[in-house]
């Protein structure tokens, strides 16, 4: 059985715990001013009692739990919180990339581990999480749940992913627009090597059914700055005949041009669908980079 | 193309390593699993041309940088298509300009002095062994030495002490006696370097310039040739262009005219002038005048001689322009005493002019004759045939023979012996001649006096038949010189009825000393006038009368002059020229001097110079050819007397401008030469010829060059910027 520990580091889990009452108050607060939520309050179904920390309202206090055991427990009902959230991991071959200066974390490893952090996060705040993985197709699709056990079902499966095939975007996100009916928050965590016009149309699809979107792009600092010097030969993660000798220092110019079309065609998109970019570099530590996420929401909200 | 070391050139090979590095770095290449491929892909699409365009141009600039190390380290030495002659001695012969053009002084000097400068520095500069000869172009081409020098200090010495101001160029003929000079030098390698002013008179004699290039080809060594011009042209400047007086012989206390004809070169007028006429050296009358410009004015100066003898007249003009040597000019005069003529009158009348000499008379004598106050030159004696005598004849410097019928032996023994002495003898012809005494004892088959037997009678005396004329022609002969100017009469006008043939006998080989010849013709064909040199004297024969009775010649205008200067010549014998052209021989006649005397020569330059004469048949000569240098030349001979011979040039070189670049080059190519500015730039292209041009610097600027262009493009390429 897998276990949250075997993704995430203590380091990185007690960052998280720290950070829950912040996060708990920045997913309730940007929830709560997406849409009106019909189950204001309480719920009507108990699940379970949790130990009183500070900052949570003392209305919720289990007075009487609070008599016989002398120590402050509150009520947590399901259904407490309106947050579904669906985390749609890419594990096509290009997020396999491993560059010399993110002490052997590949990208899909970054991705894995920032999708078991978020997971953790918000189960640890009742809220409802579901994993999509996908490379040229869907691969896996877990419904979001917000029962404690399912971050094992979501670990899990996120410890079976091995990165393969090419990666098609925009069909993927097409096929999920179909599954994910229920309006909620989208988590993409994806280098989104793909074609960013048919990118975006999937993505305002999405934002079409009101979904709100969140995209984390995996970035290996090799893929930013393109440190090559001696000749290379690049042989393509996603299809094994693509192979290319060249001088790098030749073409890291018009690379280096390439990929700032590249990246600001998508900031614009998503701007323009007000979906939040956050690149994330694989030499960064992934919590560092949410924390820091995290905080600049809490900011803008 | 050489290097100094040659061995470093082949460090050239190493262009091989950034190959061997490329042609590596290709084939050890790294190995990258890249996810980015969509980025990639279309970069290497869309570019790929345009790298291999690039990495094929910096491989080639790195295959560039050491082979330029290396010919840089090599020194390359450009040679041309020839082998480098390096210090071997030449055969240099220098051919300046010492014509009198080159007094023209600038600020900086006289352009003769720079020419002497740059040929001094060309001399120097010549390595051990070379031989060198200098040609002096004024005047007459002369040999600074005769045979060519091995020191060249010495030839600059000698060169440093020379001065221009000599007679026009003649460059043809100095460069005719360069090459000349430069067949007998031994050197393989040979220079002729041509110094000059390069004046536009000078080279247009020439004419066609590729005639001398022709020379220089068929050379069995062909010289280098090498054109130095010095001096910037000039526009002022005042000469002193002629001097006319009159041809005719001048006797003691005759008015003689002399016209001096003044030129102002430039573009701006001239005023207050000075011209002074000298006679032997003596101011003797002051113009003062005003020059317009670019024009000519004449001065008159009238004067008179004292006594007989050599004289000297010289104008000069004072200007202040920057060449004085053509401001002057000078002429010799010989001097006659007065000219006694022995008429001996055949057919003597009691009537004014129906003797046969009385024409002759008067026109020997028109001052006497026409009681003017004024000297004749000639005095004239007329006696009939039986009065000649020995004694009469000695007394006479010409004798006329007018229409004398016959004379007798003892007669014509004193005549032979007068003639043979140097006395000249005129016969005319006429009815009263007795044609056989003439035949056989004037002319005896050639032995006699007359240059030829009087023939039979030609035309018609009082008849309707046309009458012949003088052929009108161009004169050699100093009688009639005097009329080549047409405005000195017109000879071809007179009309002759009759004359005598002249049967000209052709001269047999043995008779050397006796020479006829023709000195003008009628238009029928006959010989008019003949002359026979006789020993020292000269005999000259008219084919008819002097007086009216067969021609009318007395009533032409022009007898006086030709009477006159057919006895005055006559009188003066054979007298070289005194005035003579620059570089020319002045030749004098020495009567009663020792065989192998020696004479004193002043020359314009103020030396003075030794003369051997020499003796050529009866006659003792006195030659001097080293007359370059325009002026006076005063020849003293043993007997206390002064003979003066005037050398003048051509003023064409007066016209102070000089050949401008564009046609100093049409030039320079005619001749197939090269052509420099000064010394500096000739010793540069000796050098380069001798030594080649080293090029290291440039192959090091060449090699500097890649290497930055190198980094710039690498950077370029690969998107860095500098």
């Amino acid at each position: 059985m897998a276990h949250v520990s075997d993704v995430l580091t203590s380091q990185d889990i007690g960052k998280f715990a720290n950070l829950q009452v912040l996060a708990r108050q920045i997913v309730e607060g940007f929830c709560n001013g997406l849409h009106r939520s019909p189950h204001k309050g309480f719920s009507v179904e108990f699940k379970e009692h949790r130990s009183y920390v500070n900052g949570d309202d003392i209305r919720t206090i289990d007075w009487k739990l609070f008599g016989k055991t002398d120590r402050l427990y509150i009520r947590e009902y399901e259904e407490e919180t309106n947050l579904r959230c669906t985390i749609l991991l890419d594990s096509s071959g290009s997020m396999s990339y491993t560059g010399s200066r993110s002490d052997g974390v590949s990208k899909h490893d970054y991705a894995v581990r920032t999708a078991a952090a978020l997971a953790y996060l918000m189960l640890h705040q009742q809220d409802s999480v579901g994993l999509v993985t996908f490379n040229d197709a869907v691969q896996k699709y877990i419904p979001p749940r917000a029962r404690p056990r399912h971050l094992r079902t979501i670990i899990d499966e996120l410890k079976r992913q091995e990165p393969e095939r090419e990666t098609e975007l925009g069909d993927v996100f097409q096929q999920m627009v179909a599954k994910i009916q229920r309006r909620g928050l989208l988590i993409i965590i994806s280098d989104l090597f793909s074609d960013v016009n048919q990118l975006m149309k999937s993505l305002a699809h999405f934002r079409h059914a009101n979904h709100e979107i969140i995209i984390f792009q995996i970035w290996d600092p090799d893929e930013l700055d393109f440190p090559f010097r001696q000749w290379t030969q690049f042989a393509s993660l996603e299809a094994a005949a693509n192979r290319h000798l060249v001088d790098p220092a030749q073409l890291r110019r018009a690379y280096l041009e390439k990929l700032e079309v590249f990246r600001e065609q998508l900031a614009k998109g998503c701007n323009r669908h007000r979906i939040s970019l956050v690149p994330m570099t694989t030499d960064q530590p992934y919590a560092d980079a949410l924390a820091a996420y995290l905080a600049l929401r809490r900011k803008s909200t | 193309m050489t290097f100094l070391n040659q061995i470093l050139a082949f460090g050239a090979a190493a262009f091989a390593i950034p190959l061997v590095i490329h042609i590596l770095n290709r084939s050890r290449f790294k190995q990258v699993e890249w996810g980015a491929m969509h980025l990639l892909e279309s970069v290497i699409k869309v570019n790929h041309r345009r790298f291999q365009i690039e990495q094929l141009l910096l491989l080639l600039i790195r295959c560039a940088i050491p082979i330029m190390l290396a010919l840089c380290l090599a020194r390359p030495v450009l040679t041309g298509a020839t082998a480098l002659e390096g210090d071997a001695p030449v055969s240099l012969v220098v051919v300046l300009d010492t014509s009198y053009s080159m007094d023209t002084i600038d600020t900086s000097g006289t352009r003769f002095e720079h020419a002497v400068e740059a040929a001094c520095d060309i001399i120097e500069s010549t390595g051990r062994g070379s031989e060198i000869n200098v040609i002096m172009t004024g005047g007459k081409p002369t040999l600074l030495f005769d045979q060519p020098l091995f020191d060249s200090a010495a030839v600059v010495r000698r060169l440093r002490q020379q001065q221009a101001g000599l007679g026009a160029s003649d460059m043809q003929g100095a460069i005719d006696e360069a090459l000349a000079t430069m067949a007998g030098m031994t050197q393989a390698r040979r220079e002729l370097v041509i110094i000059s002013d390069f004046q536009p008179a000078d080279w247009s004699r020439i004419g066609d310039e590729s005639s001398i290039r022709q020379q220089l080809e068929t050379l069995s060594i062909k010289p280098v040739l090498t054109l130095l011009p010095v001096g910037s042209p000039v526009n002022e400047n005042v000469t002193v262009d002629a001097i006319n007086f009159p041809q005719r012989a001048i006797g003691v206390g005759q008015q003689v005219d002399v016209r001096g004809t003044v030129r102002n070169h430039g573009l701006a007028p001239v005023e207050k002038v000075r011209v002074v006429m000298r006679v032997d050296g003596e101011e003797v009358d002051v113009s003062q005048i005003t020059l317009g410009a670019n024009s000519s004015t004449q001065v008159l100066f009238p004067c008179s001689f004292e006594t007989a003898g050599s004289h000297t007249i010289e104008i000069s003009a004072s200007a202040d322009d920057p060449l004085i040597t053509d401001n002057r000019m000078a002429a010799a005069f010989n001097i006659w005493d007065t000219i006694t003529v022995l008429l001996v009158d055949g057919d003597p009348s009691g009537q004014p002019l129906k003797g046969e000499t009385d024409f002759l008379s008067i026109a020997l004598t028109p001052f006497t004759f026409g009681r003017v106050r004024l000297a004749d030159l000639v005095e004239t004696q007329t006696v009939n045939p039986t009065e000649v005598n020995e004694e009469l004849l000695q007394s006479s410097r010409v004798v006329v023979l007018a229409n004398v019928a016959k004379l007798d032996d003892k007669q014509l023994t004193a005549l032979t012996a007068y003639v043979e002495q140097g006395g000249a003898l005129l016969v005319t012809a006429g009815d009263r001649l007795d044609l056989n005494w003439y035949r056989e004892r004037l002319f005896a088959d050639g032995a006699g006096l007359l240059p030829a037997p009087f023939g039979a009678m030609l035309g018609q005396i009082d008849g309707e038949r046309a009458t012949a004329r003088i052929v009108a022609e161009r004169f050699d002969h100093p009688t009639l010189e005097f009329f080549n100017t047409p405005a000195n009469g017109d000879l071809s006008k007179a009309e002759f009825r009759r004359w005598m043939k002249l049967e000209q006998i052709e001269q047999s080989a043995t008779q050397d000393d006796v020479t006829n010849s023709v000195l003008a013709r009628l238009d029928t064909g006959d010989p008019l006038l003949l002359e026979r040199r006789v020993e020292q004297g000269v005999v000259i024969q008219l084919a008819t009368t002097c007086d009216a009775d067969w021609n009318d010649l007395p009533l032409r205008p022009f007898y006086v002059p030709l009477m006159q200067q057919l006895v005055t010549t006559m009188a003066s014998g054979l007298m070289p020229p005194r005035n003579i052209a620059t570089g020319d021989q002045a030749v004098a006649i020495l009567s009663g001097t020792e065989p192998g005397s020696t004479l004193s020569i002043l020359t314009p330059d103020g030396s003075r110079r030794t003369l051997q004469t020499v003796t050529e048949g009866n006659a003792e000569l006195a030659r001097f050819d080293r007359t370059q240098r325009p002026g006076i030349y005063a020849m003293s001979l043993p007997s206390t007397e002064t003979i003066h011979f005037v050398a003048e040039t051509s003023r064409s070189e007066s016209d102070l401008a000089t050949l401008n670049d564009t046609s100093l080059k049409s030039l320079s190519e005619s001749l197939g030469s090269s052509m420099v500015k000064s010394s500096d730039e000739y010793l540069r292209q000796d050098q380069l010829r001798r030594h080649g041009q080293e090029i290291w610097r440039y192959v090091l600027v060449g090699f500097l060059s890649l290497m930055v262009l190198e980094l710039v493009l690498q950077q370029r390429f690969s998107g860095v910027r500098v």
